[in-house]
């Protein structure tokens, strides 16, 4: 399956280009064919190709970096091909179906991986999670597809929160309020100082408003029903979802005007200018971030509603899958026990410079704070969840996008919004 | 007086539309001389409060414009010539011989030009796959031929249409067979249209995006848009150096215009008053 039969392939080519033949350049261009059939992949021990959308030039450094070091290690070889991540995310599924695949892909843990594995496309990594032990076990179900094989190794992770400028929370005289009723009132206190208390970026970027959407749902229903929900087994119309939002629009008067037009890199513009008091957003809004305002970054949990709810935290997780069709499967488990070690995630939390955490238990953190502060907040968390997206299916977020946007425009009509989105949602889990 | 008043105006209106329309470009050009703390600190519509160079080293070495800037010289130079040489031979004889069906012919080859690329997307890269081509440039210069062969060779046909039959009978009355006609008569003729025709194909193929990221993966054979884009981050961009990098790979396509500029008026003149 995997080794190609040069001469048949070569006989298509000739055959394929036979058509554009037609249109006058047969010879031409089966000169070209001939000389340009790609480099055709040794079976067996041929370099491992990551398929990279770490396209920031930090985290782009650092995963040709952790390439670099395990070329030096004498097991394989590994090459980084560097894709724009919008790019990537729309070619995915083209070069995982494709009949020469990359081996390696930079990607999410969770459904979305899960989607890949259940049709086939994925390579079983159970043997590499063998090695794994140290691992914690809400790791492993995540990287395990429905049939119960591993498809997935986890690198990093990172943390959403509520941040804030600690000079601006000080001058306005207001602390991090640990529950709702705490912070409603640093909302009052803020717009009654003039200040547009929730900072948010929903121009281009609409996909911010489900992380409201997410904390609002796990902090009043818990993470078990939101995982459902998302899963096609409840329903959006439910009065638990309704319950949801009718909370939402208890603090939509609190939100940045302005937030709708501009993208969340803005809203963080305008976070650190003192033109919003604080913003829900993930770690990796700090690479938007000027070096010198980074030390007076921090940031409070999502405040609890329902102390009967378990506590869950967003901890969206960033890791690898293999390709099914790779051609060279044991150097590719073997850059992933790499990818999995200490050392590894060690050397890319350095070198990515952005606020990522390790997966790996006893791999260390950056030394910062606000680094130290997410890792406790993620460990005292009772049950992790990934992200709409990233917890359902690239499907399923746009029905979330079109209803959150249509909901923050027309708070009133939440029946008629929850109503839309079950039909649409309806029509992604048919497929 | 009068006369000098509507000069006046004339001027002042012209100058505020040319300023409109290279608002964005200078807009451009400023951002990429803004160091990235500026434009995290103060927004990217704000006036610039740095300056700096480095954005472009950063587009050029580290985000790898020059290989991106060859790989695009590469698909697009062999992509023009080519597909100009074949509309040329194409209009030639449907234009100037009783080609059975020859109507049918053009309007296919139009027809296809109507068509969306978007659907096309996935069977082109099936198709490339299946000839081995997927992942090299001949893919996109295959590609870019194809889908420019219709077009072209309508435009180049009506040109041709246009010529005089007394050259060529006068051509043929002195010897010259078919192949001499077309090169030494028809072709000098045509140059015009040719000029303008070279100088929007090349346009049109440096600036492609879509068909380079379905028929490319790998990063260092992805033509300059595709780079460009890869200056994005997964979330947070670095916009001065991408305005530096668009400013970068924009030069090849100005270049191009200032050359056939004459030509690219001329040519669009001639079909218009015969």
């Amino acid at each position: 399956m995997t080794d190609f039969d040069p001469g048949r392939r070569r006989f298509l080519g000739n055959l394929g280009l036979a058509g554009l033949g037609a249109l006058g350049a047969g010879s031409l261009l089966s000169a070209c064919a001939s000389s340009a059939s790609g480099p055709a992949k040794s079976g067996g021990s041929g370099a491992v190709t990551i398929q990279s959308n770490l396209s920031s030039p930090q985290a782009k450094t650092a995963i040709e970096k952790l390439a670099e070091n395990f070329n030096k290690l004498g097991k394989g070889t590994a090459s980084v091909n560097t894709i724009a991540s919008e790019t990537f995310r729309t070619q995915l599924p083209t070069y995982l179906t494709s009949a020469n695949p990359p081996d390696l892909y930079t990607w999410y843990a969770g459904s979305v991986a899960n989607d890949y594995a259940s049709k086939g496309l994925l390579l079983d990594v159970s043997d590499v999670w063998q090695g794994l032990g140290e691992y914690p076990q809400s790791l492993k179900t995540l990287s395990t597809d429905a049939a119960g094989k591993q498809v997935f190794v986890p690198m990093t992770n990172y943390w959403w929160g509520f941040f804030y400028r600690k000079s601006n929370f000080a001058k306005w005289g207001v602390q991090e309020p640990k529950t709702w009723a705490d912070f409603l009132a640093v909302c009052e206190t803020l717009k009654s100082k003039g200040i547009p208390p929730i900072g948010i970026g929903l121009g281009d970027t609409p996909w911010v408003a489900s992380a409201w959407f997410d904390y609002l749902n796990i902090r009043i229903n818990g993470a078990p029903f939101h995982r459902e929900l998302l899963a096609g087994k409840q329903r959006f119309d439910d009065p638990k979802v309704k319950a949801v939002l009718t909370r939402w629009r208890e603090v939509l008067p609190y939100f940045d005007p302005k937030g709708k037009a501009y993208p969340f890199q803005e809203a963080t513009t305008a976070l650190l200018a003192g033109k919003t008091g604080m913003f829900l957003i993930g770690t990796f809004f700090a690479d938007a971030a000027p070096k010198d305002a980074l030390g007076d970054l921090d940031f409070f949990r999502f405040p609890i509603i329902d102390p009967a709810v378990p506590v869950a935290e967003e901890a969206p997780t960033d890791g690898f899958f293999a390709s099914a069709k790779s051609a060279n499967p044991a150097g590719t488990k073997e850059l992933l026990r790499y990818f999995a070690s200490v050392e590894a995630q060690e050397e890319y939390v350095k070198s990515s410079s952005g606020i990522v955490l390790p997966v790996h238990p006893k791999a260390k953190a950056a030394d910062s704070p606000l680094v130290s502060k997410g890792k406790a907040m993620l460990e005292s968390a009772a049950e992790l969840t990934q992200f709409f997206n990233r917890d359902s299916s690239d499907a399923l977020q746009p029905t979330a996008d079109t209803a959150l946007t249509k909901f923050m425009d027309k708070p009133d009509q939440i029946d008629a919004i929850l109503r839309e989105w079950q039909a649409s949602a309806e029509k992604v889990f048919k497929g | 007086m009068i006369r000098k008043l509507r000069t006046g105006t004339f001027h002042t209106g012209m100058i505020l539309l040319s300023l409109l329309w290279l608002g964005p470009v200078i807009w451009v050009v400023v951002m990429s001389t803004r160091t990235f703390d500026d434009i995290a600190a103060n927004g990217v519509g704000s006036l610039p409060h740095s300056f700096t160079l480095d954005t472009y080293r950063q587009a050029w070495v580290d985000g790898g414009e020059l290989r991106a800037l060859i790989n695009s010289l590469l698909v697009t130079v062999p992509s023009v010539v080519l597909s100009l040489a074949l509309a040329a031979v194409a209009a030639f004889a449907l234009s100037r011989y009783r080609i059975p069906g020859r109507r049918t012919i053009l309007l296919l080859m139009l027809a296809g030009n109507l068509l969306p690329p978007q659907i096309l997307l996935i069977p082109v890269q099936k198709f490339s796959e299946l000839t081995g081509l997927y992942d090299t440039l001949w893919a996109l210069i295959t590609v870019q031929v194809g889908f420019g062969l219709g077009f072209y060779t309508f435009v180049l046909h009506g040109f041709m249409r246009d010529l005089p039959g007394e050259i060529q009978e006068a051509a043929t009355i002195d010897g010259a067979g078919p192949a001499q006609i077309f090169a030494r008569v028809m072709l000098p003729l045509t140059r015009p249209a040719l000029a303008a025709l070279g100088a929007l194909s090349f346009t049109w193929i440096f600036n492609d995006l879509l068909w380079a990221i379905t028929v490319l993966r790998t990063d260092d054979r992805m033509p300059v848009t595709p780079a460009l884009l890869a200056l994005q981050g997964q979330f947070v961009s670095s916009w001065s150096v991408i305005a530096a990098g668009t400013v970068i790979a924009a030069v090849p396509t100005v270049a191009v215009f200032l050359r056939f500029q004459r030509h690219f008026i001329g040519g669009l003149a001639i079909g218009a008053v015969k």
